[in-house]
């Protein structure tokens, strides 16, 4: 079953890519969702305001090396000069605490060519002095947004360094209590920051995460999200999951542009249906990789294993089912979809890439070898370009022996870019209808 | 046939009481004798209502159970008896679903003449899309045409080709809306019978693909099978091949010929349809490969016949199929003939 008829939202669709077919005595479905959104996509729930925070780290650090702040300020700028007009937005410095930058009274202002060019004056003022507390910052912003409940609220999070003015469980408390208030999109500026913070906020959050080792390439990189940003028009998507009686659904992972395990952010619905937030939606399509298990049938049964509903606030806009069809043919169940095979090779690829860098850094080289040799081929086997250049810099294989060895020099800019980008996936395409 | 008194029910025309002519349009005043037709064609379509056949479940939401997800599925076996005709059609083990048909009628009430009857097996391609509703089509048209041509003249060669001609026209109007790369398609077999009194029955069988039609006359008769297939394997052994050499073997499900939008526009031959005249009691079965797969000398076929009632002998058939690996659908159509009726 790929697809079923989506009657009335323009350039919105659901499309499961499985094979359906079980030996008797299994119950494992896997499935590929597809979710396109389109440029055209207009759902009855369209926010009438968007709300965005850009919070500047303004830790002492940031002053060395010399260029470091001015990019950020600029880069600032460059975010601030995407703003679509009368679109609330406030500037926040982040230090142990949090500030309003512009306006300074706290307030969000609207964009417009005037406080679009004030921001920007304001912005160039700044000077660095405190301590890096990300928790606070957060909260400062989880505050602002409340105010404009149903709007489009959306957070730039940008960072030199360590969270280091609270602890680890305040930061993780602060980011649960943000969970599904706003997007928020994290950037780590030079190599004296942790991967894996700014990941649990993105993750958290629903943002991305990336190093951006030159303050030079900051302003590029922030005009390109606020950009995505402007172009978000559904606040969030909800995926809802049927099972059958004495099903379970054993993980849903968005698994492209990006693997993210939505699995343990459930909600549960009823016995047999649950929720799993999506974000919020511009013109895109992702990918989510379902594993269910059924109770098994009898050859020539068939059951639906799980159906997929898009939600948007009260509206269902599509929706895609996954069968199950029991049979004696071998030729028919032992074949694997090619979609299910490759994105749970990235999802392992990610894994491999993320256990890998940590055994590095804890100089268990043995593991660090294996984990990262592993990408490497999961990397190649998959076309996966990108990766296969990032993992490059820290592992060498010879390409006759299949000999893999650790990088003795490793740049911290390349180890913390294969981390922080260790989640992109590379595309398949769909399956042609048969 | 009456209208109001002293008008021709046709034209209205004022009729005598005693008119047994209209004057007016030549039309006759007293009650005409009409064909009385009956009819029965299995698997039955899916019921759309009622609990969920697994869990008890009311409600249903794209055809499956909202509590168990089973797909609302038609049973694995529909039965059908019409006169003392008996039918029963069968999922089998493997497939998930039946793609065969088969149908069955009768034609009473036409003065002069004895009960005629018709009957139709058909097995859906399953290499073809949606081959279940060709030989639905197929079934049902064939048994329908025939029997025009029987309340008509009562001669069995020329309902058979009538009834081949219909199932053709209808096989092949089953594609519209489908793929026409993928054409539904089926064998067919049909058989007409006509009681000519004193104990003959004339019977007419005509078949495209391998469905099979089987005269098993109670003993010392000889069981013998009355259809040819259209299949490979059959082109072979006509052609010289012995019957258990291993292309032969390899051909035996690949037909040569097929009723569907993709056949040719008379996917028959003058040879496929056979005329015979019995006078002794027997039974005249009809099956899809399902069966014959699993039996396929007549005279096994005719141990589970003799002496045994037609829906008990249909079911234990399909039954033996099943036991013997259930690796198709299985159909098989009983049709006593003569004294044991």
């Amino acid at each position: 079953m790929s697809s079923t008829a989506q009657e009335g939202i323009p350039g919105f669709s659901v499309d499961v890519d499985h094979n359906p077919y079980l030996p008797e005595g299994s119950g494992t479905v896997d499935a590929i969702v597809s979710i396109t959104v389109g440029s055209d996509t207009a759902v009855d729930a369209a926010p009438t305001e968007r709300v965005e925070a850009i919070i500047v780290d303004c830790s002492t650090s940031m002053l060395k090396p010399a260029g470091k702040f001015d990019g950020a300020k600029r880069a600032t700028a460059a975010a601030i000069d995407e703003l679509s007009d009368g679109t609330y937005f406030i500037v926040v410095a982040g230090t142990a605490s949090a500030a309003p930058v512009y306006p300074l009274d706290g307030v969000p202002t609207r964009a417009s060519a005037a406080t679009k060019a004030e921001a920007a004056r304001v912005v160039d003022g700044l000077w660095p002095n405190g301590g890096t507390a990300m928790g606070t910052w957060l909260a400062y912003v989880r505050d602002i947004v409340g105010q404009y409940p149903g709007a489009l609220t959306h957070a730039i999070l940008l960072t030199d360094g360590k969270d280091e003015h609270e602890t680890p469980e305040q930061l993780q408390q602060e980011i649960a209590l943000s969970v599904g208030r706003f997007t928020c999109d994290c950037r780590g500026v030079g190599t004296a920051w942790r991967v894996d913070e700014l990941r649990s906020i993105s993750s958290a959050l629903m943002g991305t995460v990336d190093i951006v080792a030159d303050a030079d390439d900051l302003a590029e990189d922030f005009a390109a999200m606020m950009r995505t940003s402007m172009g978000k028009s559904i606040p969030d998507l909800t995926l809802r999951v049927w099972t059958p009686a004495g099903a379970t659904v054993e993980f849903v992972k968005q698994v492209a542009p990006t693997v993210e395990d939505l699995t343990h952010r459930r909600v549960e619905v009823s016995g047999q249906i649950g929720e799993y937030s999506l974000g919020s939606w511009g013109a895109e399509d992702r990918d989510y990789h379902v594993q269910v298990a059924v109770e098994p049938a009898a050859a020539g049964k068939e059951k639906l294993a799980a159906r997929m509903t898009v939600v948007a606030g009260d509206q269902v806009l599509g929706q895609g089912l996954v069968n199950a069809l029991w049979t004696a043919e071998v030729a028919l169940s032992a074949r694997i979809n090619r979609r299910v095979a490759h994105y749970t090779g990235q999802a392992e690829l990610a894994d491999a890439v993320q256990q890998g860098l940590a055994a590095r850094r804890d100089g268990d080289v043995a593991t660090a070898t294996a984990k990262l040799q592993r990408a490497m081929e999961l990397a190649v086997e998959s076309g996966n370009d990108d990766k296969v250049a990032e993992l490059g810099k820290v592992i060498d294989v010879d390409e006759r022996t299949g000999t893999a060895r650790l990088k003795r020099e490793v740049a911290a800019a390349d180890e913390m870019a294969l981390d922080a980008r260790s989640t992109k996936t590379a595309r398949v395409r769909k399956e042609n209808p048969a | 046939m009456t209208g109001a008194p002293g008008t021709c029910s046709a034209c209205a025309a004022p009729v005598g009481a005693s008119d047994r002519f209209c004057e007016g349009c030549g039309g006759p005043l007293f009650e005409v004798p009409r064909p009385i037709f009956d009819r029965v064609a299995i698997p039955r379509p899916v019921a759309l209502e009622g609990p969920c056949a697994d869990c008890g479940n009311e409600v249903f939401s794209d055809g499956y159970c909202t509590g168990c997800g089973h797909r609302r599925a038609a049973p694995d076996r529909d039965e059908a008896k019409l006169g003392a005709m008996a039918l029963v059609t069968d999922r089998g083990l493997l497939h998930s679903r039946n793609e065969d048909a088969a149908a069955a009628g009768t034609v009473t009430g036409v003065p002069g003449r004895l009960e005629a009857f018709a009957v139709v097996v058909c097995d859906g391609v399953s290499t073809s899309g949606e081959p279940q509703v060709a030989s639905a089509a197929a079934s049902k048209a064939g048994v329908e045409g025939m029997l025009v041509e029987l309340a008509d003249a009562g001669a069995t060669h020329a309902a058979v080709v009538a009834g081949l001609a219909a199932a053709t026209r209808a096989a092949a109007d089953a594609a519209t809306g489908l793929d026409p790369q993928n054409a539904p398609s089926c064998t067919y077999t049909g058989a007409a019978v006509v009681s000519k009194g004193q104990g003959a029955v004339e019977i007419t069988v005509g078949n495209v693909g391998d469905s099979r039609a089987y005269w098993l006359p109670e003993p010392p008769g000889l069981a013998r099978q009355l259809t040819l297939d259209d299949s490979v394997s059959q082109e072979l052994m006509t052609a010289g091949a012995a019957p258990d050499s291993e292309l032969v073997q390899r051909g035996a499900h690949t037909i040569t010929r097929w009723l569907g939008a993709d056949s040719e526009a008379q996917p028959w031959a003058d040879s496929s349809v056979q005329t015979l005249t019995v006078t002794g009691p027997g039974t005249l079965l009809l099956c899809s490969d399902g069966l014959w797969n699993y039996l396929p000398e007549a005279a096994d076929i005719a141990r589970f016949c003799s002496g045994v009632d037609p829906a008990a002998a249909a079911r234990a058939l399909t039954d033996f199929a099943i036991q013997a690996g259930g690796n198709d659908n299985i159909t098989v159509a009983v049709i006593p003939i003569g004294a044991n009726t």
